[in-house]
């Protein structure tokens, strides 16, 4: 059963349509949910939700945007939302990000550092760095360099322009280097105190 | 060839990032450790984010259950092939009904309930033991198939007036208990995993062992 049949059919009430759609985008729908959240349990959730809300809304599908980005959007939006229940507040995607040179907030200085990241970066303390990301940033991230969109399926997928999500990624990898390269100075003065501790036991 | 600072550098650095290589962007970084650096380190990012989507990410199958569950509560899906409501497991019994007269089969069982008074004590404890061999594939060399065989043998070399009418009906009910065993393990035979076609099977053998000792007590107290 192609795509196009099985959503014809869903939109019909078909079980098994509904199954063959959810089997064909699961493991990208969970996925994003996982990388979004780093959190098993909440990712099953939302996974959930986001197929709940799609097929609820499946009759209205009428194939303007490709099936895919219809049901990311929906995803992302849960996992937003999610986030902004999480964080406590309201505010919508352009405020999900941090103040930079753009909208008036300090100048991020770049390349300055001597601190290379080369070598020392491993799933868990990117998924760390990705964790602190604000929420625009993050799915901008996770959409482009983890799953691989190009910027005009992320413009669709999250309801803004091309230059708007190629801004969000720019600085959300700008940021992510800021956290890893802290991460690494915290380890880095760590490992000096433990050295200088064992010396002034000696 | 127009030289290029930090800051200009910084400005295409996206597009280097999406693997675009002005010639001026590339003398810069030969010439620049920091921004040398900064591609370096965006470089490592962005080959480990990639890692990250081959990564196993099934997600369980509940959620799907779940989600069906929660279709089918609202009405929104409906299924065009609904189950049968009658399980194929039990149409072989409805054949083994079709074959017997109804008052042939009654009395059969009717005997197999009497004979279950009388049953060995050992018999129904086996039962358990041997359900392990009852897989379809060696059903007719079953240890209890053979057993309840040889039981047949002896019990009727034993009774004491096997031309008697009470005689003749026990063997009457043995027959009918017999067909009825061979069709069960036909439908194990067909079908091994089906529960309820074993369960049928073990009341049939229960039905002969009973039957059984109730035609070796007759037997044996000459009735």
């Amino acid at each position: 059963m192609s795509e196009a049949e099985a959503i014809r059919l869903a939109q019909q009430g078909d079980a098994a349509a509904f199954e063959r759609l959810y089997r064909m985008h699961n493991r990208r729908v969970y996925s994003l949910c996982l990388r979004m959240l780093n959190n098993t349990a909440e990712a099953e959730d939302l996974t959930q939700e986001a197929f709940l809300q799609l097929f609820r809304k499946i009759a209205t599908f009428r194939g303007e945007s490709a099936f895919s980005t219809w049901l990311h959007r929906l995803s992302v939006n849960v996992v937003l939302m999610k986030l902004r229940k999480k964080s406590g507040n309201e505010s919508s995607l352009e405020e999900m990000t941090e103040p930079d040179e753009d909208s008036g907030g300090p100048r991020r200085d770049f390349g300055t550092s001597d601190l290379r990241l080369t070598g020392s970066i491993d799933r868990v303390n990117l998924q760390r760095a990705v964790d602190q990301l604000p929420p625009g940033y993050k799915s901008v991230f996770v959409l482009h360099d983890v799953q691989g969109y190009e910027h005009n399926e992320i413009a669709d997928i999250m309801d803004c322009s091309i230059g708007n999500s190629k801004s969000q990624l720019h600085k959300a990898r700008m940021r992510l280097r800021e956290l890893l390269q802290e991460e690494l100075r915290d380890q880095a003065r760590k490992d000096r105190r433990a050295a200088a501790d064992a010396v002034g036991e000696v | 060839m127009a030289s290029m600072t930090c800051r200009d550098f910084h400005h295409e650095l996206d597009k280097w990032m999406d693997g675009e290589r002005p010639a001026n962007a590339q003398s810069h970084l030969k010439s620049c450790v920091h921004c040398g650096a900064l591609v370096a380190d965006l470089s490592a990012i962005q080959s480990e984010a990639e890692t990250w989507d081959s990564l196993p990410s099934e997600p369980p199958e509940r959620i799907w259950t779940a989600l069906r569950t929660q279709l089918e509560s609202e009405g929104l899906i409906e299924d065009p092939h609904p189950e049968t409501p009658e399980p194929r497991s039990i149409g072989w019994w409805n054949d083994l009904f079709a074959k017997f007269p109804r008052p042939v089969l009654a009395g059969a069982y009717l005997a197999a309930l009497v004979a279950f008074a009388f049953a060995m004590s050992g018999t129904r404890g086996n039962h358990v033991k041997d359900v392990k061999w009852l897989d379809g594939s060696t059903i007719v060399s079953s240890p209890l198939s053979a057993q309840l065989d040889s039981a047949e043998v002896a019990t009727v070399a034993s009774m004491r007036q096997p031309n008697s009418a009470v005689a003749a009906s026990l063997h009457q009910n043995l027959a009918i208990v017999d067909n009825y065993i061979a069709l069960c393990e036909k439908s194990v035979r067909e079908e091994p995993e089906n529960e309820a076609a074993r369960d049928f099977l073990y009341d049939a053998y229960q039905q002969k062992a009973d039957l059984l000792t109730q035609m070796s007590e007759r037997g044996e107290t000459g009735q």
